[in-house]
């Protein structure tokens, strides 16, 4: 059974009760943001928590890790807001 | 720091971290009679080990670890209140207090005795292209394939050291990913006799080796030796990891030859995460052969006088079957300073067990301090070495050269955070510390690092905490 979710405003369906990086990069979305220095782009390396590359922000709640966080129906999802909790 | 709690709660054990160690501490606990709260940063209980497959995946082809889902069942039914999506992200004063963040904003727990059952990361060693989409951990293509049935790639190398590649490797397989090869930096895998004879003593262990090793030779898998990452290279996009380039271990930066992939996992073992351990003043020291800090405990996991224990690998890296024992024994020896009984008199000799076992295990493989010295030496400058802050490997040998303290044996790590900004991004140095020692010439990282917030909180929330309005709070947020 799949859940519909919204990524940075386009509707993307996920498996329901994925983690959201799955989902993401199931939908082809590797690039979760661009490097607030460099520029270049960034996808998840840790999936565990730990090094805080697919932060996103869910249902407005910024600095959101998408690998501890699981896709529910209607979530809405904006990539490209990493490292706002720095 | 306190100032007025936002939600005051209290607990006679407080057990962050729900893998095998917290959960099988915090079932005994609770089991006789202790007040204990599990508190988790996953949307469920599990830990890594036991992480719980999606429910899409169990209903296609069930819990690949149900012991996982008994032992969740178990400590619930023992009574223990579980918090889940809820993270640590420092420590009160008083040493007893966790300062937590979670679905309903920050919270505080005070609680009698703690036990640290964080357990650990995987380590990853900088090299060009480290920081490409599609270059991931390990144990996230195992989290991808076992929890969510998602394939990191159609076409993937598997890069690091450690026994951890193979049954990974395996998952892929399950999946219908073609497994370009696996890399790994030492020549475990060329067993001596005396190295055959000693892991016969470990039976299961072993057939459950030749199981994966008889799986990858039925696919052709090429297990390669003494092979580190050189490089990895983009797709024309420039988004996505294209090849990479695989050295000898011994000359990192002289290519072999290169292999098209469309995802690069890496890892070269584990480490602990002791960043809790360190904001509640617990002793740590340095291990010569991993480089990582170890917290120092008596054998019952007891941080000095202290009401702390450490338990499963965030006290060193033992495996999921070491983690379980650790469990038991911290829980008989909380039971014991409370004069109750219903601890498992067993577990120590476990625990020894499975301890003699990994020891083995760790020795087949390369010492990590010397691994990560040799593949930071032969780094370019160029290099970023501090993915959240952007440092290269040039800025900081730069700056260990300006802040050399040689009766330190090598640079002052200190001075050269401050004059590089290494580790002083979002994710704490978790990624990138170990590599700054070891690039300053350090045998081991420095205690005395961690600092809150350790994981990420919102600045309202901590100001929330602080009962202070947001403009006035003090720099917490580092």
């Amino acid at each position: 059974m799949n859940a519909r979710i919204e990524v940075d405003g386009e509707t993307v369906s996920a498996p329901r009760g994925a983690m959201l990086t799955a989902a993401l990069i199931a939908a082809g979305r590797w690039v979760l943001r661009a490097h607030p220095v460099t520029g270049t782009p960034r996808g998840p390396l840790c999936g565990m928590g730990v090094c805080l590359e697919c932060e996103v922000t869910v249902d407005g709640r910024p600095a959101t890790r998408a690998c501890l966080t699981r896709v529910t129906d209607g979530m809405r999802v904006w990539t490209g807001t990493g490292g706002s909790a720095s | 720091m306190t100032g007025a709690p936002v939600s005051p709660d209290a607990c006679d054990v407080a057990v962050v971290g729900g893998g095998p160690a917290g959960l099988t501490a915090a079932r005994r606990l609770a089991a006789a009679g202790l007040s204990v709260t599990v508190l988790d940063e996953q949307p469920e209980l599990g830990g890594q080990y036991y992480r719980r497959p999606s429910a899409a995946v169990i209903e296609r082809g069930g819990d690949h670890r149900p012991a996982g889902g008994r032992l969740i069942g178990a400590v619930r039914d023992a009574g223990a209140d579980c918090r889940t999506d809820t993270s640590v992200w420092g420590v009160a004063d008083d040493g007893r207090t966790l300062l937590l963040s979670g679905p309903a904003g920050v919270a505080t727990l005070t609680a009698r005795y703690l036990i640290i059952a964080t357990g650990a990361y995987e380590r990853v060693i900088p090299f060009p292209g480290w920081e490409l989409p599609g270059v991931t951990t390990v144990g996230f293509a195992q989290h991808l394939a076992a929890g969510d049935g998602i394939r990191v790639g159609e076409r993937v190398l598997l890069a690091g050291s450690g026994p951890f590649l193979l049954p990974v490797a395996c998952s892929l397989l399950d999946l219908g990913v073609h497994v370009v090869g696996i890399a790994e930096a030492g020549t475990p895998y060329r067993l001596s006799g005396r190295g055959l004879l000693t892991a016969a003593s470990f039976p299961a262990r072993l057939a459950e080796f030749a199981r994966y090793v008889a799986r990858l030779a039925r696919h052709r898998v090429p297990l390669w030796q003494d092979r580190v990452v050189a490089r990895a290279d983009a797709s024309p996009a420039g988004d996505h990891v294209a090849s990479v380039t695989l050295a000898a271990t011994g000359t990192p930066a002289t290519p072999v030859a290169s292999y098209a992939v469309d995802a690069l996992c890496v890892g070269i073992g584990f480490r602990p995460q002791s960043e809790i351990a360190r904001l509640l003043g617990c002793s740590l020291s340095g291990d010569p052969w991993s480089g990582d800090l170890l917290p120092v405990t008596d054998p019952t996991g007891r941080a000095g006088q202290s009401d702390v224990y450490l338990a499963g690998e965030a006290r060193g890296i033992g495996g999921a079957g070491r983690a379980a024992a650790d469990g038991e024994v911290v829980a008989a020896a909380i039971l014991d300073r409370e004069g109750r009984p219903g601890g498992d008199r067993r577990a120590a000799a476990r625990q020894r067990r499975h301890a003699r076992f990994a020891g083995h295990n760790a020795r087949l493989y390369p010492a990590a301090a010397e691994l990560t010295r040799r593949l930071t030496a032969a780094l370019p400058d160029d290099v970023h070495v501090c993915r959240c802050e952007a440092v290269t490997a040039g800025q900081v040998r730069a700056a260990a050269a300006v802040a050399a303290a040689p009766q330190h044996g090598g640079a002052d790590l200190g001075a050269v955070r401050a004059l590089t900004r290494a580790g002083m991004g979002p994710c704490q140095g978790r990624e990138c510390q170990a590599t700054v020692a070891a690039l300053c010439g350090a045998v081991a990282e420095p205690a005395g690092m961690a600092r809150m917030p350790a994981r990420p909180v919102p600045v309202a929330d901590i100001a929330q905490l602080a009962g202070t309005p947001v403009a006035s709070t003090p720099e917490v947020t580092g």
